[in-house]
């Protein structure tokens, strides 16, 4: 492999990397913006979402992928309201703090629950492994070509829905004030229910993406969790967009970063540009908007 | 009628109070820090499964002395801190004078020096890391040590006639450990180590770490990786087109990474402690094992963990069931003692004295040995 295309491929890498990431913290930042809590089972819808396709494609389904994709959404969408209803809805005036535990406790339970109908064990939906193809020297596989096409299409499909619909207008402005979004007679229940069920769906998007690309494991959703939760940050919390950026920031530095230090330390990067974008607008946790 | 009925309902109760009191029907505890969730519980349930088999095999003999021995399955969700948690669970609630250690060598380790304070036994069937068991006096392992099997993969890759080679390992104390102990001889034997990639454990996405390996097109890469990472990496490499020749140490050796990975750990070739298969001991083990769970595919460590089993109720046996007893005892009990893994004596570090390394490949989906 030449010099150029080694590079062009680590880019790739990022960018593939980051469409995941991005994917997973504009779930996580939707439902900060109108409901103000981070919601730590987030992680557990990635996982279900990637589970519940799973199901579908099993016996006694069977359903071939593109049959199977739909019902699992609309699961992973209705595990998002089942979450709020049963945890989130009774507590919704809560502190932080609560909101916090409570999705902690709920993401063990979901994570115990996914490992008692599944098992522990890595699980594959049984494609078979094909090289990738070559395009301009890069490597690209199905899966990978349907990372970047599906992530684009889901950014063009929230842009739209938040710009461009009254239902996106009414979850923006229940975002940027509550009491004064239901005062002007805004719809505060539906537009809560509309964000966990969109949340609900990229991060079962995002998590079915990953497992095409990679296995299926109950830990999936967690161990990703923590970088989207850092894009989120870098973006500047309940900033859409800024969750795009911040999710492909972080894919393409950690990549990036690679080739110049020991990948050991993977991760450090990760954390270490979420650190210094936080020194440098503090606001960005003191809960401003950065937009 | 009814004053006779509740008489010998009471005689009755009193009897099957009374029971439990003669003390050598009661059965004798071994606790187990098991990876049962997390990233590791594919191994975990492996092991289970043999240990459990090797219990009923004994139990089904009259047990030790007439006492039946109950193993106490403790979660240790394959991280350190849990580890740690199931350990001392099973030493201050439980109060089991022996206990089988978590699997992945950074988890034992941790749990080490809790059993040696508490002066409880612990024992591994499958660490390998250099300096397992030096925690202290009541840690033995079962499992031979990768002092022993640096050299071997560094004398593998010199056969086969590489002499520079790019080396990944994961980032913990087996990775670690092996890797120096292969970097060492391999330099010694007059190879060049190219690059040394360390990556994290519980990853998905590799592919940037393979594409530094690859750099330069090597023609072989030394991977010392598990079961899941090493599948998304042969995986992630064959998609990326990457063409070398995989090396490896033991820990990958599983059907479950050829079943993963499928074609992409096609000619996968890495290095593993051999159990010679044609013994009584290692065919009556298999037979066994199919007995009860239906298929031949025994899991990876199992065998290991089932000679633990026995290994550890001939020390019950011989020291009885304090844990100073079963420590003072294991050194005599294992010695010369042929399990389905050959020989179990202890050398100083009470580590196994022998053993017989071989070397392993990914063949037409079957993980078979290797013929030059």
């Amino acid at each position: 492999m030449d010099s150029i295309s080694y590079y062009l491929q680590t880019v790739l890498n990022g960018i593939l990397a980051g469409c995941i990431y991005a994917l997973f913290a504009m779930g996580l930042t939707l439902i900060y913006g109108v409901l103000n809590f981070v919601n730590f089972a987030h992680g557990e819808l990635i996982m279900w979402g990637a589970y519940f396709l799973f199901l579908f494609m099993a016996e006694p389904f069977g359903l071939p992928l593109y049959l199977a994709v739909l019902p699992a959404l609309v699961l992973t969408g209705g595990l998002g309201l089942v979450m709020d209803y049963s945890v989130f809805r009774p507590i919704r005036r809560a502190n932080r703090l609560t909101l916090l535990i409570a999705a902690m406790g709920l993401s063990v339970f979901l994570r115990n629950a996914a490992q008692f109908f599944w098992g522990a064990e890595v699980r594959t939906y049984g494609f078979e492994v094909m090289p990738g193809t070559q395009f301009l020297g890069l490597y690209l596989t199905t899966p990978q070509f349907a990372i970047i096409g599906v992530t684009v299409l889901c950014v063009v499909g929230v842009y739209l829905l938040f710009f461009k619909s009254r239902l996106g207008k009414s979850m923006r402005a229940l975002s940027d004030n509550l009491d004064l979004a239901r005062i002007s007679g805004i719809d505060t229940k539906r537009s809560i229910l509309a964000a966990w069920v969109i949340s609900a769906v990229l991060a079962g998007i995002g998590g079915i993406l990953l497992a095409l690309d990679t296995n299926l494991h109950p830990e999936m959703g967690i161990a990703n969790l923590i970088k989207a939760f850092a894009a989120t940050l870098i973006g500047g919390v309940g900033n859409l967009w800024g969750a795009l950026l911040g999710g492909l920031l972080i894919g393409l530095a950690e990549n990036i970063g690679v080739l110049f230090i020991s990948p050991g330390y993977k991760d450090g990067i990760a954390f270490v540009i979420m650190v210094l974008i936080l020194l440098a607008r503090p606001y960005v946790i003191l809960g401003e908007r950065s937009d | 009628m009814k004053k006779l009925a509740l008489s010998v309902a009471v005689v009755a109760l009193f009897a099957f109070l009374a029971v439990p009191t003669a003390r050598a029907a009661e059965p004798i505890k071994i606790g187990a820090a098991f990876a049962l969730s997390g990233s590791i519980a594919v191994y975990g349930e492996g092991f289970k499964k043999c240990i459990d088999l090797a219990v009923e095999e004994i139990n089904a003999k009259g047990g030790i002395k007439g006492r039946k021995i109950e193993i106490v399955y403790e979660d240790n969700k394959s991280n350190p801190k849990d580890c740690v948690t199931a350990v001392r669970k099973l030493i201050t609630v439980d109060k089991v004078p022996v206990i089988f250690g978590p699997a992945g060598s950074s988890n034992f380790m941790a749990t080490a020096p809790v059993a040696q304070e508490n002066k409880v036994v612990l024992l591994s069937a499958q660490g390998a890391a250099v300096g397992l068991t030096k925690a202290g006096d009541f840690i033995f392992r079962v499992f031979p040590s990768d002092t022993l099997q640096g050299p071997h993969l560094a004398k593998l890759a010199i056969g086969m006639g590489y002499k520079k080679v790019p080396v990944m390992y994961v980032n913990n104390d087996w990775g670690l450990g092996l890797k120096n102990a292969f970097v060492d001889a391999y330099k010694k034997a007059g190879g060049t180590v190219t690059d040394i990639i360390a990556y994290d454990e519980k990853k998905t996405d590799y592919r940037t770490e393979l594409l530094r390996a690859s750099k330069g097109a090597p023609p072989a890469i030394v991977n010392l990786t598990y079961i899941n990472e090493g599948a998304i990496q042969f995986k992630q490499a064959f998609e990326m087109g990457i063409k070398t020749q995989w090396l490896c140490g033991s820990a990958a050796r599983a059907p479950k990474m050829v079943e993963l990975a499928g074609k992409a750990a096609e000619g996968v070739i890495g290095t593993y402690p051999s159990v010679p298969q044609n013994t009584k001991q290692y065919q009556a083990f298999k037979a066994a094992y199919k007995k009860k769970y239906g298929d031949d595919k025994i899991p990876i460590f199992g065998d290991y963990n089932y000679d633990m089993v026995y290994v550890t109720s001939k020390a019950i046996e011989r020291g009885g069931t304090t844990a100073d007893g079963i420590r003072k005892a294991l050194p005599a009990a294992a010695k010369g003692f042929r399990g389905v893994t050959g020989d179990k004596t202890f050398d100083n570090e009470r580590s196994p004295k022998f053993a017989e390394y071989g070397i392993w490949i990914v063949k037409d989906g079957k993980i078979e040995d290797y013929k030059k």
